[in-house]
């Protein structure tokens, strides 16, 4: 058993010594991954599932979900963030469906201001921007569609029917979102 | 191929937000692989998705952390069990076969054992072969199960202080971070105490106009080194792509002194303008975000002379 040196703890950037540790099944590096990664990962799974203990239930299927199946991550193909990220989210849009919330409460994530969830943030986190300042850009219209797209599991079809819009408009509204999205981290 | 025109379809967007169905996935990735500026399109509006989705973040209650790295270390035991059993096997099978094959073979080797081997022990092979082999077979799975466990103890400990140690390096980064950004604000209100302290400085008062009857803002002059601070009490907040710019007076021409940042028009701190040769008197319109060569005067919102 081969102790690790400090200096060979990832930094912050350090996804790719992250990835290899991952690959190479080494569980230690899971209790990195959780400190790298889990409030990212909680915060859009409780934004999806809206409950502390369904969110909690997710994030430990996300890891084992995410240990399991790390053989098919291509880091050629795009960032862990994004893989893991897609991983979680799809868990928690699949409880969400699976525990037919959806007939109950089918609008309610967008009643969820996104202004309250940026105070409840209690992490001091100079570096990243914040969900204010992307909001900000975004006209309501626009946070709508991307919202019930990305953290809903609906499709355009689906988002058309529930806003009664035609199709063309929802994704005229979901492809200027992601572009104003993109056009602030480039 | 129009790669252009395959970008502005939209099913890029869609391949980001994960709603396409595989086949059409599958052709995402292929096309992506060949044309750069599709790759490069796709990743712009991946990161952009991603930066949404971290800007969500939010720190699970502490107590969770140990829950749930435990529970992900359980259910891969328990599915694992059948896989973890292979590396066991010939651990738990390597050491055995030392002693074993030493021991049955017992008959042949005696001849030359007894050169190598104490004297006492070279004749017991021969007539205790069988208990002592399954003896020492005992004793070496006890030894080994006593060490596995063992090892197992120490890797959970080991596993779990070097958890502790990656919280704590965690945590004294953020109060380093903490500390250098109070460090720094503090270092800012340090100057703007002693600018406010600064004698030399003329502190003009910027009265609100018609328009914004309610604004008010101080500007603070030094004429002998052209200092400008501009200090805002209340300001409307300024439209969308709007900023507010502040202009000097000087024989009645307007002279260029800076846009104000967001925060300085929404009162939090003294902000340094650009040095002013002369002036009599300030004043402040709301200009296109990045500022004016020309004062729009129907915007004027504050003014006062020295």
């Amino acid at each position: 058993m081969n102790v690790i040196p400090p200096e060979a703890i990832p930094s912050l950037s350090d996804e790719d010594l992250l990835v290899q540790r991952l690959r190479d099944r080494d569980e230690s590096a899971m209790t990195l991954f959780y400190d790298r990664y889990s409030a990212a990962l909680y915060g859009v799974i409780m934004r999806i599932v809206k409950k502390e203990e369904e969110a909690e239930d997710v994030l430990q299927e996300s890891m084992v979900k995410i240990w399991n199946s790390f053989h098919s991550y291509d880091a050629g193909k795009g960032r862990l963030f994004t893989w893991v990220m897609n991983v979680s989210r799809n868990l928690a849009i699949d409880k969400i469906r699976s525990r037919q919330y959806r007939v109950g409460s089918r609008t309610q994530p967008l009643e969820d201001s996104a202004a309250v969830r940026e105070a409840a943030s209690p992490t001091f986190r100079p570096e990243h921007i914040g969900l204010q300042e992307m909001t900000k850009q975004l006209n309501p219209d626009q946070q709508q569609v991307v919202d019930m797209l990305y953290f809903g599991g609906y499709t355009q079809s689906e988002v058309a029917e529930e806003l009664d819009l035609p199709l063309g408009t929802v994704k005229t509204r979901a492809r200027a979102a992601i572009k104003v999205l993109s056009k602030l981290i480039r | 191929m129009d790669t252009q025109q395959y970008i502005e379809s939209g099913v890029l967007e869609e391949y980001a937000l994960g709603i396409l169905p595989e086949a059409e996935r599958a052709e995402v990735e292929r096309l992506a692989s060949i044309h750069p500026d599709i790759r490069h399109e796709l990743d712009a509006i991946i990161m952009g998705l991603d930066a949404y989705a971290e800007a969500h973040s939010l720190t699970p209650p502490p107590a969770m952390r140990d829950r749930v790295l435990n529970g992900w270390q359980q259910a891969i035991r328990n599915q694992g069990s059948k896989e973890n059993a292979i590396p066991v096997v010939p651990m738990a099978a390597a050491p055995t076969v030392g002693p074993a094959t030493a021991a049955t073979p017992p008959a042949t080797p005696t001849a030359t054992e007894p050169i190598v081997r104490s004297i006492n022990s070279a004749p017991e092979p021969i007539r205790e072969a069988p208990a002592r082999s399954y003896g020492w077979l005992m004793a070496a799975s006890v030894a080994l199960l006593l060490s596995l466990g063992g090892n197992y103890v120490l890797y959970n400990r080991w596993q779990n202080t070097q958890s502790e140690l990656f919280a704590v390096q965690r945590e004294q980064a953020q109060f380093a971070t903490v500390q250098q950004a109070s460090q720094k604000q503090l270092e800012t209100q340090r100057g703007e105490l002693a600018v406010l302290r600064d004698e030399q400085f003329r502190h003009v008062t910027l009265a609100g106009t018609p328009a914004a009857p309610s604004a008010k803002a101080r500007v603070l002059y030094n004429p002998a080194t052209r200092a400008v601070y501009v200090d805002v009490r209340s300001l409307p907040a300024p439209p969308a792509g709007k900023q507010y710019q502040l202009w000097a007076l000087d024989n009645g021409k307007p002279v260029d002194a800076g846009v104000l940042a967001a925060s300085t028009a929404a009162g939090e701190g003294l902000q340094q303008m650009k040095d002013i040769a002369s002036a009599q008197a300030f004043a402040m319109t709301v200009e296109d975000a990045g500022g004016s060569p020309t004062p729009t005067l129907s915007t004027m919102t504050v003014v006062g002379n020295i």
